[in-house]
């Protein structure tokens, strides 16, 4: 790497400020929202010591909410501060992560894949300045959102100290999965598998801090998610661990830089393989196409969601062991009088389950906005497909296959408590129970088809749906959300089984939503102009 | 004017707007049963716009469109087992083999022809297993010809099919629309390659900002443009600076007691001017006939002329 490796670097990132920067505000303006508010939220509902001392007792130590908050640093003496940080750091994390990867996939191999990289590198550009442009935004938008979130934490009262070191903390992840998502972008030579498999590293990332906080072995020093809450925002910050992930995205940029000098623009590391010369029988109608392009992104889904599926069906086991130890908890689940603590965790499991497959079966349905301005839905068009035919076709793939997938996964979190607790009729329960969200997921899925067929322009909109449904189901305690908020999750108003009795009317209710979404999709798909960029 | 018997894409004052900008402002086309028609203008004059608009991807604002009797955006479908496109930009995808392409594009139009579809990648000297991701820009087009042209579709609409081809291949190219047109079949080609157009077509249409300038046989095309004179006579010609249809004329001495001339003559005129050099006394004469390429800069020119159809109203 040489000066001239990185000639024009600035002026590359002001690109990516220019392309991004609705992108960005909004992102800054969610992330910012989510934190603020949960933060006025839980200084509302813990304004006594009292109160901050219940908090501590009822989720000190029970393992079936540190795989889902983290090791609740703080606790022994509660400030709000820590209550904040046990009920939201870990997904504000996500999300900045999150933020971090779909840029760095954005602007490197996607734009690689396009052919602009062509142009662009064609210019007095260095080798590694887009790489670099792009590592400087990330970092510029995360170190936005880490100041925004840390200043409205002063303001609400909250301390200087901690409030800055959650901000750091959160940096640190953002700028760590970015440098992965940067390796992930050399090796692989689609921006999906790209940003797949940096989507893998998070759930394993996730999964390993889990056990580490559970099980209290260091595991978690393994993990960046467990880097980032190693910090210890209000809870005695320490400093130091912030070198962590400062070290581990300069040896990951490293490792890029070095991986984009032995590859070609535009290639992947692993050769391309030869296809075969003529076509299968699968690919005979759109449908069978659709298949053939969902194909390896469903695989890729199913492996992620079965392994935290039955990871958490694994974990469901602890959570019983804990109403032995704290006679808190056991009279807290007593006076909910809504089953055990282990259903509880357990219905929390499922709603996580259905909250990934419907990301998926979203992010399913949008590929035909991408096939659309790709050019790709042209030659198909002019044969004898009509346009209905060609998006119900991507529309039916992504129903089974998230049908496929909440199956696996309900069956992988049957299987894992089946396992762990000894009792076999744990699969079947909650196999049933997480197919119950199928039609939920799918109502998501129906209204992403609505955007995409009749209004492509605005279909990233979609994600909003899923965004909304994502907070709704694991913060809307802690945001002390009314009910009529909570109502606008589909997921809401599936019964929490196994916690809740099985009712079939909402499911007809939500599919019937679903159905009405995709017919008005498609009467607004046969009168528009099909577009191209 | 006026659609004939034969016609298979009719097109009448064709209009389409997309948000403020006009892409089509009165556009008429006009294709025969069989025949190669040309379908001619510069960057952004709306070729693909009326293409898509004849595909059913369009919907167009005002006038008329028919193809293969019927309405492109109704009957979409139907119409499409009977053709055959080509995009001019080719985007196929990227982890399909161009064999697999070619064959599902094959299966849908619902005509598989395994003899032709072999003939066809030996002629185009195209691999068929290499993924769509790693063909050049001229491999991608030869992966949407060989499809193409595989079928058995009446007419090929081929949007500017050959700008990513090498020489060699360009040649195949137009082999392989010879055969077509052998074949009774009807090829609309949007092209800027004047020689590809000078070979292929029987007519052309010749657009510019969204209206059709331009249209008919190419002799006729020809018969309306300038032939340029280059000569050295013995004396001065004044007359030559008053005559009609005498254009960028120049003098200037060579030497010997020569006079050089130069310039451009339109076809009804051509007569009379050789006529007042020849009185002069002719010592050397060149005459360049009418290219396509002046055909074509005359009328992609915006200030040389103006449309030969009166402006629809704007």
């Amino acid at each position: 790497m040489t000066r001239a490796d990185f000639t024009n670097t600035f002026v590359m990132m002001r690109l990516v400020l220019r392309r991004d920067r609705t992108r960005f505000a909004v992102w800054v303006l969610a992330i910012a929202v989510l934190v603020l508010t949960s933060a006025s939220s839980v200084k509302g509902l813990y304004d006594t010591p009292e109160s901050l001392a219940a908090y501590a007792r009822l989720v000190k130590d029970n393992a079936a909410l540190i795989v889902q908050a983290g090791p609740g640093f703080g606790l022994d003496d509660p400030t709000v501060g820590a209550v904040l940080m046990n009920e939201l750091s870990i997904w504000a994390i996500i999300v900045v992560a999150l933020l971090s990867m779909f840029t760095v996939t954005r602007h490197t191999r996607a734009e690689e894949e396009s052919e602009r990289a062509d142009v662009v590198r064609s210019t007095p550009l260095g080798r590694d300045a887009n790489a670099a442009a792009t590592m400087l935004a990330v970092l510029l938008v995360d170190v936005v959102v880490a100041a925004v979130v840390a200043g409205g934490l002063v303001g609400l009262g909250l301390s200087v100290a901690g409030s800055v070191a959650f901000g750091a903390s959160l940096v640190g992840a953002g700028v760590v999965f970015a440098s992965i998502t940067l390796v992930s972008a050399q090796i692989f030579p689609t921006a999906r598998a790209a940003s797949g498999s940096a989507f893998l590293v998070l759930g394993i990332s996730f999964v390993i801090r889990a056990i580490g906080d559970v099980a209290g072995n260091g595991l978690s020093w393994l993990s960046p998610i467990g880097w980032a809450q190693a910090v210890r925002p209000f809870a005695d910050e320490r400093w130091w661990v912030l070198l962590l992930p400062i070290a581990a995205s300069f040896v990951l940029v490293a490792l890029s830089a070095g991986l984009a000098d032995r590859r070609d623009l535009g290639a992947g590391l692993l050769p391309q393989r030869v296809g075969p010369a003529s076509a299968g029988a699968l690919l005979s109608t759109p449908f069978g196409l659709a298949v053939r392009l969902h194909r390896a992104s469903v695989l890729g889904w199913a492996t992620g969601v079965t392994l935290l599926s039955f990871f958490y069906g694994v974990v469901a086991e602890q959570a019983q062991r804990m109403l032995d130890d704290n006679p808190d908890l056991a009279d807290f689940f007593a006076q909910l009088g809504t089953g055990s603590i282990t259903d509880a965790f357990l219905a929390t499991a499922v709603t996580m389950t259905a909250l990934l497959v419907g990301g998926y079966a979203v992010a399913a349905v949008l590929r035909l906005r991408t096939e659309e301005s790709g050019g790709r839905a042209d030659p198909l068009l002019a044969t004898p497909t009509s346009r209905a035919r060609w998006a119900l076709s991507h529309l039916a793939v992504a129903m089974v296959a998230q049908v496929a997938l909440l199956a696996a996964g309900g069956l992988a979190l049957g299987l894992g408590a089946a396992v762990a607790m000894g009792d076999a009729g744990r699969v079947l329960q909650l196999t049933g129970a997480t197919l119950a969200m199928a039609p939920a997921a799918a109502l998501l899925a129906a209204i992403a088809f609505l955007f995409a067929a009749a209004w492509p322009r605005a279909a990233l909109a979609s994600w909003v749906g899923v965004g909304a449904a994502a907070v709704i189901a694991l913060l809307g305690g802690v945001l002390d959300l009314p009910d009529a908020v909570k109502a606008l999750s589909p997921f809401h108003h599936v019964p929490a089984m196994p916690v809740q009795p099985f009712e079939v009317a909402p499911l007809l209710v939500l599919a019937a939503m679903g159905a009405l979404a995709v017919a008005a999709g498609l009467g607004g798909l046969r009168r528009r102009d099909m577009a191209r960029t | 004017m006026g659609a004939t018997v034969a016609a298979v894409i009719s097109v009448q004052r064709l209009e389409k707007s997309f948000g403020t900008t006009r892409a089509l402002d009165g556009l008429d086309l006009e294709v025969e049963r069989g025949e190669v028609h040309g379908f001619l203008g510069p960057n952004g004059a709306g070729k693909s716009v009326t293409i898509r608009i004849l595909l059913g991807l369009l919907r167009h604002d005002a006038g008329t469109a028919r193809l293969l009797d019927g309405d492109p955006w109704q009957d979409a479908v139907e119409l499409h087992r009977r053709l055959a496109y080509v995009p001019g930009d080719v985007n196929l995808w990227p982890n399909l083999s161009g064999g697999e392409v070619i064959d599902l594009l094959a299966r849908l139009r619902g005509h598989t022809d395994l003899r032709r579809r072999a003939e066809l990648l030996d002629r185009f000297a195209l691999d068929p297993r290499k993924k769509c991701r790693t063909y050049s820009k001229g491999n991608r087009q030869k992966v949407a010809l060989v499809a193409a042209l595989t079928s058995d579709a009446e007419l090929l609409v081929l949007d500017e099919p050959t700008a990513g081809l090498d020489p060699l291949m360009e040649a195949e190219f137009q082999q392989c629309i010879l055969e077509a047109k052998a074949e009774g079949r009807t090829v609309l080609l949007s092209s800027h390659i004047l020689a590809e157009v000078e070979q292929l077509c029987d007519r052309v249409t010749i657009i510019r900002q969204g209206r059709t300038v331009q249209r008919g046989t190419l002799a006729e095309l020809r018969h309306l443009t300038r032939t340029s004179v280059e000569a050295v006579v013995e004396g001065p010609v004044p007359q030559l600076a008053h005559m009609e249809g005498v254009h960028h004329l120049q003098f200037d001495d060579p030497g010997a007691g020569g006079v050089h001339v130069t310039f451009d003559v339109d076809a009804g005129n051509l007569g009379e001017a050789i006529h007042l050099l020849a009185d002069t006394g002719i010592r050397t004469l060149v005459s360049q006939p009418p290219t396509l390429e002046e055909l074509f800069l005359r009328h992609y020119d915006d200030e040389s002329s103006p449309p030969v159809e009166p402006a629809g109203e704007r």
